[in-house]
């Protein structure tokens, strides 16, 4: 399995041993039966299935005072941290599918750079499903969020033409699972092809370093058509999010009177309703396609609001398929506030409060504004393995420091990034 | 049977014709294109008269399962991988049984009225019946 040439410190020996271990029963691993309670099942028992991806890559940016990330959720990435980085797009994700009549079970997990530099595990499906017919599916369990086009597969570079989804689209999302119920009803018109899903549920992502993001009260709705080349997927889900990030921060503000009391009410991000709606679109009759895709956030809290759109078009040639891409995201809400009001106050406390005010703008500043223009080429080089070179610019705007992390001090915004990646990509 | 009465009037170059069958104890008389491709692809899982529908695929790398999806889909074998990882990895669905050969997909194909399958016109016997015939 590839997983034995993986160096140890992309896997931790616990998930190495798991996986191993679950390596006998895939020695009598079939494909299950497509359509649950239609062939009269000869197999005795349950059918197990271990199968998995990854992607192998490196990335390059000319940056000096900030790291071209693929996530906010990450420790390190390309630039300050260093030229050259192999954290932006590396990944090892490996499944376990268990099958029996209409009830199945999934489990993934992927290991992936996380906030306090480990490349520790998460799981990020878990669920069992029971398939009531064979076009209606219910799970209860985890599941990645179904918005956007390729949400739910954003971290399987295989299935995906450009090196990574677009970080301003992709990346807007505060939370990216479930755990809850869901389900699937799979229906048509004519040749016209639509699956309807629900899920409802609550997730709390660990970020690190003693943080944790919880949203609760999930609940949405995603919708694809599928009509011969064309597919579209709408989707919408709001939840309710706290968190304990820049708790330090709502604390001092507290302090300042009426003032700052509404300043830690506006922008604490506790109990705060999040909102997301997309709507995607992709063509794609073979020797070209065309993706396009839009989404708004709104939070109400300090990680701000805003609405991001990707257009991306390629065309294959053979084994190869160059590609061109376009990605923005624009704040709605606004990127720096006046603050605590520093007139009248006795000289410490006002150099206090400017601290604060500071502190503030500079998290406010987070909120991502940003264009990038991409460019790039995949190579299928083999069956289940894909090679691909990608150059973007990418410019943070509007004194954003749009989808970049760990900037420094000086940091300016409104300057053009080049970012260079090289990715493999391969399923198993 | 209009369909195979046509088929006595194309010009076949060498035996690579593919025909779509079902089991001849199954009621569905004709699929088309779009059909046939939403049944393999897993966009479906239901014939058109609602019948539960299992589809039956090659081996990977066989001659026909290339030339049928190139054929039914426009995908090459790159692509198709992609779109089942997709679903895999979603926890949408699982890619078709295979069967090894032309004999054994329509020995699975006869035996079971939701079973269907691709294989070369030449190995059509009466036990099942072609719905489709690829161009």
């Amino acid at each position: 399995m590839l997983l034995h040439y993986f160096p140890g410190t992309l896997l931790p020996a616990a998930f190495a041993t798991c996986v191993l271990a679950c390596t006998p029963l895939y020695a009598q691993a079939q494909a299950p039966v497509q359509a649950a309670n239609a062939a009269p099942d000869t197999a005795a028992g349950p059918t197990w299935k271990l199968s998995g991806f990854g992607t192998l890559g490196v990335v390059h940016s000319n940056s000096h005072e900030a790291d071209f990330s693929s996530s906010i959720l990450r420790a390190s990435g390309a630039g300050v941290s260093g030229s050259w980085s192999p954290n932006v797009d590396s990944r090892l994700g490996a499944q376990l599918d268990v099958s029996q009549g209409a009830w199945s079970g999934v489990l993934q997990v992927i290991s992936e750079q996380r906030l306090d530099h480990s490349y520790q595990p998460r799981i990020e499906w878990a669920n069992i499903k029971y398939q009531m017919t064979p076009d209606l599916a219910v799970r209860v369990g985890r599941i990645a969020l179904p918005v956007f086009l390729g949400a739910e597969s954003r971290k399987v570079g295989y299935t995906i033409p450009w090196v990574r989804t677009p970080v301003e689209v992709y990346g807007a999302l505060p939370i990216s699972s479930s755990d809850g119920v869901d389900a699937t009803w799979r229906w048509s018109t004519g040749a016209v092809r639509h699956a309807t899903q629900v899920f409802s549920g609550s997730t709390d992502q660990d970020l690190g370093y003693g943080l944790q993001i919880d949203a609760n009260n999930i609940l949405g709705l995603s919708h694809s058509i599928d009509y011969g080349p064309l597919t579209v997927r709408l989707s919408a889900a709001r939840a309710r999010l706290n968190t304990d990030i820049a708790a330090d921060l709502f604390a001092g503000l507290r302090m300042f009177g009426p003032r700052g009391q509404m300043l830690a009410e506006r922008y604490a991000i506790v109990d705060k309703r999040v909102s997301m709606i997309s709507a995607g679109a992709s063509y794609d009759p073979g020797a070209w396609f065309v993706t396009a895709e839009t989404g708004r956030t709104r939070t109400d809290s300090l990680l701000g609001g805003g609405t991001s759109v990707y257009v991306g078009a390629g065309w294959r040639q053979g084994a190869f398929t160059p590609y061109v891409g376009y990605a923005q995201i624009r704040a709605d809400v606004a990127t720096s506030d006046p603050g605590l009001q520093l007139e009248g106050l006795p000289a410490p406390v006002a150099a206090g409060a400017a601290q604060i005010n500071g502190a503030l703008n500079t998290l406010l500043a987070t909120i991502p504004i940003q264009t990038t223009w991409s460019t790039g080429v995949r190579w299928d080089v083999a069956s289940d393995l894909a090679l691909k070179l990608q150059f973007e610019q990418v410019r943070p705007r509007g004194g954003s420091r749009g989808t970049l992390i760990n900037s420094t001090p000086a940091f300016r915004s409104d300057r053009t990034v080049n970012v260079t990646s090289i990715a493999l990509d391969f399923v198993f | 049977m209009l369909v195979l009465c046509t088929l006595c009037f194309v010009a076949t170059s060498a035996s690579a014709e593919l025909v779509v069958i079902v089991s001849s104890r199954n009621p569905n008389p004709v699929l088309n294109a779009e059909q046939v491709s939403a049944i393999f692809l897993g966009q479906t899982g239901r014939f058109p008269d609602g019948a539960a529908a299992v589809a039956i695929d090659q081996g990977l790398g066989a001659a026909q399962r290339d030339l049928f999806y190139r054929q039914l889909t426009g995908k090459s074998p790159a692509l198709l991988k992609a779109h089942w990882s997709k679903m895999v990895f979603t926890g949408r669905g699982q890619p078709p049984r295979e069967a090894a050969s032309d004999a054994a997909v329509r020995r699975m194909v006869a035996d079971n009225p939701s079973m269907i399958g691709y294989i070369e016109r030449a190995a059509l016997d009466p036990s099942v019946r072609p719905v489709l015939v690829l161009q």
